[in-house]
């Protein structure tokens, strides 16, 4: 009897162990990392697809809102006298920060700017690190590393001209070792520009097939190393680059200024770089472009946006009597639009930028007011104004003249009685007429600030606002990033 | 199979029988009182020795019972002394029992056990599910709330939201901080599921000695609760009602129409702008009470009904709960309905089987989550609705920007239900392999499902609350969770050796999905599911993220245990345990951990030299340390995964333009390991005067080595973490106290008696090393304090302490600010804040800030009243904490015309010499919102937590009406809070390094019910 009892528990004990056994020798019951459609890193990087998955996640994170909105608007735009805070006066007032180069280095919008440019040279990385192992179509490769390289090169550009030293990193960070990496010269950070630009122009084909427009092309690499040597004063260096866009024969001034901007020209003749957006049907969030939306015209419509980064009186007054891109660069409160949009005068800004304009009709509820606007970053008329400006540089006045009235007839729009062509050959007047040209036709197109910086005039035209030479060359680099990195980055002259 | 059968009839038989008869017996009758005080004990066993015949005393505390003449019965009872008395024939046993030693003779339910006070070595506390019912919370945990030393509960305010709960301390900062719950033996990390009256009784299990058993997920303590099961004898049946009503208190003045267009004035002058209200201000008078319009005093009223009984052979209760709750914001209901079962079953006499099951299905008309921050910044200015019955619409006063919205508009177009289905349980078998030595395996899961339809008409309200196209998008979470445990328990009394061994070993799994549907253009539906809710043809987008982040994940553990609890003659005592980990969070590299624990204790007053003495009936010492873990991370960290999230990836390409979808992962894991709390504990436990008064005195020093939490990380990495920071082992934190119960119990006369009880926990809560060295983790950010960051964690202080700027004064001129020390952190002007330049530069940068306050309460307490005069009774339980700072991110959290409260506006700096602590009303600035020492204040408060007045009907009454008891009730909770805060609620909860700051706009209400308590 006892016996039978000592048989019954050692058989369950036995079970007991038994199904120990069977728990612990499956290992597979505790990898669950891959459950639920998860896929593990070590099993990405291997196929043609989740290459171009890579790719696509860089470009999407392009129109992410560091990327495009608040932060661009301060740290690109904000710093110049063609532009006011706008929205209303309580809203968002570190904006006049910047307009007023008061900024300091707690201000957030510097952080943003930052880790966002970092975040979408990191997407670059990860193509350029990985990639090459994958085995893949070889052209396609070659290509998407090209695209990568671009990229990086374009971020690297936007954070070297706002921040001066900064942190170069080209490799993803494989250990913690590597995470606090100290800043570099500027001049170090232009050579790496300059080569990933060099390397993607060799690649990159100069034009898609229809499904494929919105990658980035030969022509976006030799535009963006044009002004790259711009802003380096290497002009023969932008004349030649110059010339190769115009060699490469696919581009041409839009016939009609104001209507470039719209959605329903996107991608045009004349567009060489465009950020890609799109109202995606029930799909609100992958609809994330907010460029339009923080500009467009605060008005009560729903359709109507928060009204930051608006064209200033100066930049109006700049504008030469009769000149249409006037209209195509500022939208006027109390008036109706092209499109015949009325702007309520109730709207608390006298102007907005029109050229993130989108006419409210294309406003859908639920998604962010204009999210379907491109943002064309890079565009013909811009290549021909660095030409022109080399050009004078060299001393080589006709061909700049005749960049300045390609521009100039086309914003005629056959209206002989305004814009005269401009003739003067003396540099100095050539230069002047070449700055003025630029800053109308680029109006409101985050150009101002680096172009005035650039051309040594920032005390000249910014000083009333406030900027102070020997500082204000450069935003201060945020200080969460110095606290964060044990005081190993060092601040910006004239910043504490 | 015919055996089966006959066993099935034989239960059937006793469920057709409740008196099963047995030869040569008689029937015994008698009541069951409490010698001190006569009163009737409810529920003491009664047992004919050595047989498992037997049945409990009912509400009156009487028995009935058939035993042979010969036999002798057995009477136990919890707290109270056995006694064991022979029938010798007679029909009529009345039987006085002793309240035990103390209550240190209560046996409490352990890990996977049940162990006499006495002799655990560890710091467990216990409640009765009759102290949680009582109560009018929802929310088991809210419930607990000042009862428990040690155990701190915070609610947040939010509708609907689970307290946080902190037991000894926040230990951990990332992912899950609460305690791990078992309820009935299955694991669950939040409770809100259960019905505060299906519970028999709450284990608090504090020290890492005593959760050490439960290693994996048992670093913060575990709460074990025990639902209710059935009690041999006559079906009772209980019905337990309220109807009540919730209203808004302590309610935050905010600025009247004329205040906040003299306000904002104000506010654009200080900007250099034309005052928006260039009329008199006065013309708007008091304008629209925004919390008025939308606010009111919310019906309550919950049910339950529940039947409990059995035979000697078949136990049952069944329970059947509603609850119908409306919110204090005028849309909001919530209906619940609860259904709870178990059995337990003697197949034999060396079988039992048993089961429990909850039920919960809930549906709700939700509200919009942000109703509660349109309402504090909401213009007064603006009407409710014009005379032509349209809404009053921000837009048309020109003050967007901050107070865009009218809230009555908000509200009635927002259309969003939910319904939450939830089933859990176990079911368990246990077997008598030999004497004293006993397998039990138990199996239980959960699958809960929760589907969220929210649908967005086409309307048009005001400008900025419109639609032009209508939305309906539904999400559906389903949670499937099993665990399977097995155990083996050998308890032996040898002379004066009482030795219990477990060895028990389990595997668990818990698995997360969640979708996403969404479609334009659609009817509002309120049925179908996530595929059938639309019309067919209908263009529908279906999303499912996965990898890091994502609401889709599988956590899986297995495990092995083991314990020795060793006594000698009750005097020493020791405990010891042992448990091995796996986990699949810290899979590959760290999967598994080790988990010990040992505990000893002197239970002092049984020692003969303690014979003589009459000071103490009991006391007794003990100690104990322990190691536990904690696999509360969510993901798997250690992990990296591909991340697919729509909302991030889509790029753009083509023309036609068409969506790409995007991949990326993360190069940020680092390979984490267990965090793990190891604790040493110490205490000493005892009773005097007659049993009057016990305490209890406890010292613990809890160590959370290797805490897991993202900290933030350098933006030129060029990528957050997978979890916003770099996610690894980061820090060591120690939380080191006091706690100390109290509790003086008296029958003062046949009439008369009461409790009090008081108890009090002292916390300290420091970091003692950090990863980062001497590089500080900055938190707190979160978007209220304008991306600056408010917390500091650096080893020496507290976790998550405030940082900032110490405020000295206010500039009154321009002369004053020019003269003082320059800004580094944007302009400043009269009005703003003056900082204090700690560094004495002459300019104030961020090196000068210092630190602001810890969001850590270094003392909670409670205490627990109960007075019962005749027929009457009477509760009160106070509640508060003290030492505590709190961060009111609310101010300044501010895009422009928001409303003030009334307090800030009163209290403005509006001209020279007005104010010296207040700014003015620009205090949205960069400047005024850096994070500084004006907006850091108390946290402490002292509230009435609840107060109930009870009355039961003489038993001459309600025993006509077939009614063996009637008690009705008035209960109030929180009806009174005391503190000096003046945002809504002093009581702010929040994640680890953004905990104490106040970004709710919660408004804080008081409960009061009018409840019966029926017993059939």
């Amino acid at each position: 009897m006892n016996n039978k009892k000592y048989l019954q528990g050692a058989t369950i004990l036995g079970v007991v162990i038994a199904l120990s056994f069977s728990q612990s020798c499956k290992k597979s019951f505790l990898d669950t990392a891959s459950s639920n459609g998860s896929v593990k890193s070590t099993q990405f990087w291997k196929t043609q697809a989740d290459a171009t998955s890579a790719v696509n996640a860089m470009y999407a994170d392009l129109h992410n809102w560091n990327d495009i909105a608040f932060a661009p608007i301060a740290i690109e735009s904000m710093g110049s006298d063609d532009v006011t805070k706008g929205s209303v006066p309580t809203d968002a007032t570190f904006m006049n920060e910047y307009h007023n180069f008061s900024v300091t280095s707690g201000e957030g919008q510097l952080d943003g700017f930052w880790s966002g440019m970092y975040a979408n040279i990191n997407f670059a990385n990860q193509i350029l690190d990985n990639v090459p192992k994958i085995s893949m179509d070889a052209s396609l490769k070659a290509r998407y590393l090209a695209e990568a390289k671009f990229i990086r090169a374009y971020d690297y550009f936007r954070l070297v001209r706002a921040f001066g030293n900064i942190v170069l990193r080209v490799h993803v960070p494989t250990s913690a070792s590597q995470y606090n990496l100290p800043q570099v010269p500027a001049a170090q950070v232009w050579t790496q520009i300059e080569a990933d630009l060099t390397d993607a122009a060799n690649v990159l084909p100069t034009t898609y097939a229809p499904a494929d427009i919105g990658h980035v092309t030969k022509g976006a690499a030799l535009a963006l190393h044009a002004k790259v040597a711009l802003y380096q004063k290497k002009w023969s260096d932008v004349v030649n680059y110059t010339n190769q866009v115009t060699s490469l024969g696919i581009y041409s001034l839009f016939p009609n200024y104001e209507k470039m901007f719209r959605t329903q020209n996107k991608n045009n003749s004349e567009s060489i770089f465009e950020i890609q957006n799109m109202l995606i049907p029930n799909n609100p969030a992958a609809s994330n472009s907010q460029y339009s939306q923080v500009q467009m015209p605060r008005v009560t419509e729903a359709a109507g946006g928060w009204g930051f980064n608006d064209p200033s009186p100066n930049l109006i007054a700049a504008f030469e009597a009769g000149d249409p891109r006037l209209k195509g660069t500022v939208i006027y409160t109390g008036q109706t639009t092209p499109e015949g949009d009325m702007i309520d005068a109730s709207a608390p800004n006298p102007y907005y930028n029109m050229k993130s304009y989108v006419p409210f009709a294309e406003y859908v509820s639920g998604f962010n007011q204009g999210c379907q606007q491109d943002k064309i970053v890079l565009r013909y008329a811009d290549v021909l104004l660095m030409n022109a400006e080399a050009n004078n540089e060299l001393g080589n006045a006709a061909p700049a003249l005749a960049d300045l009235e390609l521009i100039r007839a086309r914003a005629r729009g056959g209206n002989n009685a305004i814009l005269p062509q401009i003739t003067t050959t003396d540099q100095a007047a050539l230069r002047t007429a070449i700055q003025h040209e630029r800053r109308v036709e680029l109006g409101m197109e985050f150009e101002r600030h680096f172009d005035v910086i650039r051309w040594g005039l920032g005390t000249q035209i910014f000083g009333p606002q406030g900027f102070v030479a020997g500082k204000s060359e450069l935003w201060p680099i945020p200080q969460n990033e110095i606290d964060l990195s044990g005081g190993l980055l060092k601040q910006n002259p004239g910043y504490n | 199979m015919k055996r089966i059968f006959t066993i099935s009839g034989l239960v059937l038989l006793c469920f057709l029988f409740t008196q099963p008869v047995f030869a040569q017996s008689a029937t015994v009758k008698g009541k069951v009182t409490d010698a001190a005080n006569n009163e009737s004990l409810i529920g003491v066993s009664v047992l004919v020795k050595g047989t498992t015949n037997g049945t409990q005393t009912d509400v009156n505390g009487n028995f009935t019972l058939n035993a042979p003449s010969n036999a002798i019965l057995v009477f136990s009872y919890i707290g109270y002394s056995n006694q064991e008395v022979p029938v010798n024939g007679q029909s009529t046993i009345n039987v006085k029992l002793n309240a035990s030693a103390s209550e240190l003779q209560q046996v409490v339910v352990i890990g996977y056990g049940t162990q006499k006070k006495i002799d655990n070595t560890g710091a467990v506390s216990v409640v009765k599910g009759s102290e949680v019912a009582k109560q009018a919370s929802v929310n088991v945990v809210s419930a607990l709330q000042g009862k428990v030393a040690g155990v701190e509960i915070i609610n947040n305010g939010q509708p609907g939201a689970s307290p946080t709960i902190n037991i000894r301390g926040l230990g951990t900062v990332f992912g899950n901080t609460s305690p791990l719950f078992v309820v009935d033996g299955v694991w669950y990390n939040d409770i809100s599921f259960l019905n505060p009256s299906d519970i028999e009784s709450i284990s608090i299990l504090k020290d890492a000695s005593s959760t050490a058993i439960y290693g994996i997920k048992a670093a913060n303590g575990v709460v074990l609760i025990t639902t209710k099961r059935g009690k041999s004898g006559k079906p009772t049946i209980d019905y337990n009602a309220y109807v009540g009503w919730q209203s808004v208190t302590n309610q935050v003045k905010m600025a009247n129409g004329t205040e906040y267009a003299t306000a904002i004035n104000e506010l654009y002058s200080q900007n250099g702008i034309v005052p928006a209200f260039s009329d008199n201000p006065a013309a708007y008078g008091n304008g629209t009470d925004w919390y008025g319009q939308i606010l009111r005093n919310a019906f309550v009223t919950n049910h339950q009904i529940s039947l409990n009984g059995g035979t000697d052979k078949y136990t049952y209760n069944y329970s059947f709960g509603y609850l119908d709750q409306n919110g204090t914001i005028k849309t909001n209901n919530y209906q619940r309905y609860t259904g709870h079962a178990s059995g337990d079953w003697k197949a034999a006499k060396n079988l039992k089987f048993g089961y429990t099951f909850s039920l919960l299905s809930s549906g709700s008309d939700d509200i919009d989550g942000s109703i509660y921050h349109q309402l504090y910044t909401a213009a007064p200015i603006v009407p409710v609705y014009y005379n032509t019955g349209k809404y009053g619409d921000p837009a048309d006063y020109s003050i967007g920007g901050g107070a865009n919205y009218n809230p009555q508009a908000t509200i009635d177009f927002f259309q969003q239900h939910s319904k939450t289905h939830d089933i859990t349980g176990n079911v368990y078998g246990q077997y008598t392999i030999i004497k004293d030595l006993v397998f039990k395996t138990s199996l239980g899961g959960q699958l809960s499902q929760e589907e969220v339809r929210h649908y967005t008409p086409v309307y048009d309200a005001t400008a900025g609350q419109q639609s032009n196209t209508s939305t309906l998008d539904l999400n559906h979470t389903e949670n499937r969770n099993w665990i399977w445990e097995n155990t083996l328990t050998y308890d032996k009394t040898i002379g004066k050796n009482h030795i219990t061994g477990l060895l028990g070993e389990g595997a668990q799994s818990n698995e997360n999905d969640f979708a996403d549907a969404t479609a334009k253009n659609v009817p509002f539906d309120k049925s179908g599911n996530l595929h059938t809710s639309f019309p067919a043809g209908t263009n529908v987008t279906y999303l499912k993220a996965t990898g890091p982040g994502s609401p889709n994940f599988v956590n899986r553990e297995n495990y092995w245990l083991g314990r020795v609890n060793y006594a000698y003659a009750d005097r020493y005592l020791l405990n010891a345990s042992l448990r091995y980990d796996g986990a699949s969070e810290f899979y590959p590299a760290q999967t598994y951990g080790w988990f010990p624990s040992i505990g000893a204790g002197w239970v002092i007053t049984n020692e003969d030299f303690m014979k003589d003495q009459h000071v103490f009936s009991t006391l007794k010492l003990r100690g104990s340390y322990g190691r536990v873990g904690n696999a509360n991370v969510t993901q798997v960290p250690a992990v990296q995964l591909v991340t697919t999230d729509p909302g991030q990836y889509t790029a753009v390409f083509g023309n036609p333009q068409a969506p790409a979808p995007g991949a990326s992962i993360n190069t940020i894991a680092v390979a984490t390991t267990w965090e793990q709390a190891q604790s040493t504990d110490f205490g000493i436990e005892g009773s005097i005067l007659n049993d009057h008064l016990s305490f209890e005195a406890g010292y613990y020093d809890r160590l959370t080595l290797n805490a897991i939490f993202p900290s933030p990380i350098l933006g030129s990495i060029g990528e957050s973490g997978p979890n916003g920071g770099l996610l690894t082992n980061q820090a060591t934190v120690q939380n080191k106290g006091f706690e100390f119960t109290v509790s003086w119990k008296q029958q003062v006369n046949k009439d008369f008696y009461f409790s009090v009880s008081p108890n009090l926990s002292i916390n300290n809560n420091k970091v003692t090393k950090v990863i980062s060295g001497d590089i500080p983790l900055y938190g707190g950010g979160n978007g209220i304090t304008n991306g600056a960051l408010a917390t500091r964690t650096i080893v020496g202080q507290p976790i998550g302490e405030f940082y900032g700027y110490k405020v000295t004064g206010i500039y009154q001129t321009a002369q004053q600010v020019a003269n003082g020390a320059a800004s580094g952190i944007g302009p400043n002007q009269p009005g703003d804040f003056i900082y204090q330049d700690t560094n004495g530069d002459g300019v104030i940068t961020s090196k000068d800030r210092v630190n602001l306050g810890n969001p850590n309460a270094k003392y909670y307490y409670g205490a627990n009243t109960y007075f019962k005069y005749k027929d009457f009774d009477l509760e009160l339980d106070f509640q508060g904490r003290a030492d505590v700072s709190i961060y009111n991110a609310n101010l300044a959290y501010r895009f422009g015309n928001e409303n003030f409260t009334q307090d800030f506006y009163q209290n403005r700096w509006h001209g020279a010499g007005t104010s010296n602590t207040y700014p003015s009303v620009n205090l949205g600035s960069t400047y005024d919102s850096a994070p500084n020492s004006f907006y850091v204040t108390s946290g402490a408060y002292f509230r009435l937590r609840n107060a109930q007045l009870g009355y039961t009907l003489p038993q001459s009454i309600t025993g006509k009406w077939g009614i063996r008891s009637l008690r009705v009730y008035a209960n109030a909770q929180d009806a009174i809070n005391i503190f000096g805060y003046k945002g809504f609620s002093p009581e702010v909860g929040g994640g680890p390094t953004g905990m104490g700051i106040d970004a709710n706009v919660y408004p804080l209400y008081a409960t009061y019910n009018f409840g019966v308590n029926v017993t059939f």
